[in-house]
């Protein structure tokens, strides 16, 4: 217990990147990380500002904000398509292009060419998705089922095929790169048990996608084909069938989740053992628990179908869904039993990976419920299942995303995120959260099905709060908006390692230089062995490697700017 | 005492983990008695099983609830870093009991709530003896239920059923509703009675229910089925006694097929409301029309429909109002309303025999008689209640030359 955790006074070593090496074709991992990450926040804005239309037409019972009925279908249609497929998938790409090959000791991905390109992909599917505001935009939900996605969608339906497809290679290409980094690119010091656990989540995340996107890609091409070429595999009239889409779809979509939600139960060991300042509880439990969550999560997809689904073929998909609880709740306990005898700091990561733990296990217990079919039979297709996937994809995903943004960005930016602001955002957000998102269980319980502009009166009430914390929450979200922008210039320099965290990426200057490492890498050989004597030393050595005189070189003079686009 | 100082996880203090575990089951019981206030009225048979479920997830998600709050409360509370402490947390890493424990015990809770979640469903989902059978159809955006006289009046009429567009039942009575879609998937969905079914497009589907409470309930539907997805609802109609029934609804219904009235306007008042001869209209799931009680916005409102068709059918060179209305049903593309979209009303056609759907649009069979009987009506939905049309020979005469 003689260890310190006190970080050295910062400095930074190494100049920040210029913006507009941000703004062309780089093959650098950090470079192309940041890309990702920036772009997902701009789409996060685009898919919050429609979430507060949707808010702000639900204000009444009748439909008054939007002009027609489809407008609104077409807002809800967009804001998830997008909050999915261009906020929280390419977030975690983002996050894991930068961090994975730095923990791992690692001077890049493995395919760098090919990590560019499947970052480049992003930008013309997020123009094709817009685009389809100009030309009628889809308004069949994101799940898109036909025959009304066939029939009464508009040409925007078709860019949102295409767009989806797009991301979909964008997605392998970005799984078959974190795959090969991960098994190739390790020290030889570092075997597949003292990997880091953000890692770990990211290879059973990369392992999804390369196994659930063809399904989907196949939809979508059945679907495409029904839409513009006149075929009809879901047209029951012409000998289709419009239960294959729902079955194909939901095969992708439902480990879907996992793949929103694995990489921040990623972020959230790294984040509570750093600074519990002990190490995490149950390393093997939480590397093999992902494993299990992406293997079983491939078997559950039907309880999406409980309603639709042949009433004898819905036990066994009942069956696999609360099997999947276990490993969710070992990973739960397991994290609790970390912060347990830690000496916790409560900085803004750590609140928002705290409040990930208290908000998600909610959408835990309403999950298990949803998965028991009687009680499915109720409450599918209403504001209860919306506000169950709110609760794991903003209480989880979404605050996981934020802690991580407060974990990394003095290792991205060199600088810290200012901690008053960091701590009026979270309280305001996991308020205003739990105001939007609690409330419509009961909406859900008393009869509003979801996807519906126009409702029974006597739901007014509810849904005005939930409107009102709404906006609250979409506001809360300038506060790290600014916070980010105002700490890039005005921040605290941050130095290697304000954490004295014991994962690679922070034994390197911030930001690190363009190869990473100077000199050669070191991994100590527990990433989580907080509270050791043999840890304190490590971390002193690295420390006193990482000092500014030796960053700096002899004369003190700032080290000549590496270009990060150079190979 | 605990695991901080130990180190090891072993020497758990057995009283506090017995306090502990007392309050968390208290705290879920406590959670799970607000059951019965989320859910609306129980008004089936179904309902109590359901909810009794319900309420056994809500107790054991209340325990998992008030563990998991409490053990982070409790941690952040004891284990926070105190000002000026810096120093690390302690050193353990895994404790093979406590992790044996923390997945056993949900595996046990999870294979028994798997079977009484299995054993409630097989009891709702299996078939009742003496069942009503009701053909539900669902179509863009309104219910229609179809009905046969029980007591078998209408064997000598080409039509032997009849339709509302509210599901009529009485308490007691088991229903099985067969369900179709005429266009894209529905769901039927009653809160109160717990039972929710998708409608398939191409599949018949089915769910039964037995009403438990007399009283008028809301049907929903919970699929999303296009613009005018949130206005498609319905009721149910639940009287208290067979006999009631009987009286209230299915006489009047038989009678009217056995004596249908001559006048055209009540004709395609009642083909417009609830469907006659086996043929009903989804009309009221896109149209306002207070004097029906339609409130929808998906097209263009039917209030003062004479007047507007009078003025219209000028400006477009049409004979008279009733060639606009006639042509309105017939070709529905034809003038679109200034704000609305085409290709979204179904086409109504002369023959019984054309596919499901027509350049993209839903086809249906709407037969000469029926088309003068709501033209007939629509054109006294004007400001003084006159007919805005000619006598029932020149809205023939419009009829045919539209149904050309």
């Amino acid at each position: 217990m003689a260890s310190i955790s006190v970080p050295m006074p910062g400095v930074q070593a190494t100049p920040r990147p210029k913006l507009s090496e941000y703004l062309r074709w780089s093959v650098h991992h950090k470079i192309i990380g940041v890309q990702y990450m920036a772009t997902a926040l701009f789409f996060f804005l685009i898919g919050g500002t429609l979430a507060m239309l949707i808010r702000w037409e639900l204000l009444t019972p009748a439909l008054d904000f939007s002009p027609t009925g489809s407008a609104y279908n077409s807002l809800f249609t967009m804001h998830a398509t997008v909050m999915i497929f261009l906020w929280i998938i390419p977030f975690w790409a983002g996050l894991g292009n930068y961090i994975v090959p730095l923990q791992l000791g690692a001077k890049d991905m493995a395919f760098p060419w090919l990590n560019a390109f499947a970052f480049w992909l992003i930008i013309p599917a997020g123009v094709l998705m817009l685009a389809g505001y100009f030309v009628g935009p889809p308004e069949a939900g994101w799940t898109s089922y036909p025959p009304l996605s066939v029939l009464f969608s508009g040409d925007g339906q078709t860019l949102w095929i295409i767009s989806l497809h797009i991301l979909g290679v964008s997605s392998i290409l970005g799984a078959i790169n974190f795959i090969v980094t991960i098994k190739n690119m390790r020290p030889d010091t570092m075997g597949w048990f003292q990997m880091p656990l953000f890692a770990w989540a990211q290879l059973a995340t990369a392992l999804i996608q390369i196994l659930g996107v063809p399904f989907l890609a196949g939809g979508l091409t059945l679907l495409l084909l029904d839409r513009v070429a006149g075929t009809a595999f879901f047209d029951p009239s012409r000998g289709g069938d419009v239960l294959v889409w729902q079955n194909i779809f939901w095969f992708y979509s439902h480990p879907a989740v996992y793949v929103m939600v694995l990489p921040g139960m990623g972020v959230l060991s790294e984040v509570i053992s750093v600074h519990s300042r002990k190490p995490i509880f149950g390393y093997k439990a939480i590397a093999f628990s992902s494993m299990g969550i992406a293997l079983v999560g491939f078997t559950v997809w039907a309880h999406h179908m409980f309603t639709s689904l042949t009433p004898e073929l819905r036990i066994p998909f009942m069956v696999t869904s609360f099997i999947i609880a276990i490993p969710t709740g070992i990973k739960i306990f397991s994290w609790i039993a970390t912060m347990w005898g830690g000496k916790i700091r409560f900085n803004s990561a750590m609140l928002f990976s705290v409040g990930f733990l208290s908000q998600f296990v909610i959408g835990g217990i309403t999950g298990m419920m949803l998965g028991a079919i009687p009680v499915d039979i109720q409450l599918h297709d209403t504001y209860f299942v919306v506000s169950h996937f709110h609760f794991v994809l903003f209480g989880g995903s979404v605050f996981a995303i934020y802690s991580s943004i407060y974990h990394w960005f003095p290792k991205v930016t060199g600088r810290m995120l200012d901690e008053r602001l960091g701590k009026i955002h979270f309280y305001s957000t996991y308020v205003a959260f739990f105001f939007t998102f609690f409330p419509q269980h009961l909406v859900g319980m008393q009869g509003m099905p979801r996807r519906v502009a126009e409702y029974a009166p006597e739901f007014q009430t509810l849904n005005i709060i939930i409107s009102i914390s709404a906006f609250v929450l979409g506001i809360s979200t300038f506060i790290i908006l600014f916070n980010m922008v105002w700490s890039i210039y005005k921040g605290k320099v941050a130095g290697p390692n304000p954490w004295r965290a014991l994962t690679l990426e922070w034994q390197t200057s911030s930001p690190p230089p363009s190869y990473n490492f100077k000199g050669e890498v070191v991994p100590f050989e527990d990433p989580y062995g907080y509270g050791t004597e043999a840890s304190r030393v490590y971390l002193d050595e690295m420390e006193k490697r990482l000092t500014p005189a030796n960053l700096l070189g002899k004369g003190g003079a700032a080290a000549s700017p590496e270009p990060m686009t150079g190979d | 005492m605990n695991l901080s100082t130990k180190g090891g996880g072993s020497g758990f203090n057995p009283v506090l983990i017995i306090l502990g575990g007392a309050i968390v089951l208290v705290g879920g019981y406590l959670i799970s008695l607000l059951a019965p206030s989320l859910f609306p009225v129980a008004a089936s048979a179904e309902a109590g099983p359901i909810d009794q479920l319900f309420r056994v997830m809500l107790f054991l998600g209340g325990v998992v609830f008030v563990l998991v709050e409490g053990l982070l409360i409790i941690s952040i509370v004891r284990f926070r870093a105190r000002k000026g402490e810096t120093g690390d947390g302690a050193n353990f890493n895994g404790n093979v009991t406590l992790e044996v424990i923390w997945t056993a015990i949900p595996a046990i809770v999870v294979v028994f709530i798997t079977l009484y979640s299995y054993q409630v469903w097989v009891d709702i989902h299996s078939p009742k003896s003496d069942e009503m059978i009701v053909e539900v159809t669902g179509q863009r955006f309104v219910w229609n239920f179809t009905y046969t006289d029980p007591l078998n009046r209408l064997d000598e009429f080409p039509t032997q059923t009849f339709s509302d567009t509210v599901l009529h039942t009485y308490v007691g009575r088991p229903v099985r509703l067969k369900m179709q879609t005429r266009d894209v998937n529905h769901a039927f969905w009653v809160p109160t009675m717990r039972i929710k079914q998708d409608l398939l497009a191409g599949r018949e589907t089915e769910i039964g229910f037995t009403p438990t409470m007399a009283g008028r309930f809301r049907v929903v539907c919970a699929e999303l089925c296009g613009s005018g997805h949130g206005g498609m609802y319905s009721y149910i109609q639940v009287y208290a006694t067979e006999q009631e029934w009987m009286e209230r609804f299915i006489d009047p219904k038989v009678d009217l097929v056995i004596h249908p009235p001559e006048d055209p306007v009540v004709l395609g008042e009642i083909i417009l409301k609830d469907g006659m001869n086996g043929r009903a209209y989804p009309c009221s799931g896109c149209h306002t029309l207070d004097i029906l009680g339609w409130t929808a916005q998906t097209g263009p409102s039917l209030n003062g429909l004479g007047d507007t068709a009078d003025r219209r059918a000028q400006g477009r060179g049409l004979a008279d109002a009733a060639d606009y209305i006639a042509q309105s049903i017939r070709h529905p593309n034809a003038y679109i309303v200034p704000g609305y979209n085409a290709g979204v009303m179904p086409q109504f056609g002369v023959s019984e025999t054309e596919p499901e759907t027509v350049d993209g649009a839903y086809y249906m069979y709407m037969p000469e008689e029926d088309l003068v009987n709501i033209v007939s009506y629509l054109c006294t939905q004007t400001a003084t209640g006159e007919s805005a049309c000619g006598d029932i020979d020149a809205i023939t005469a419009a009829v045919e030359t539209q149904s050309q």
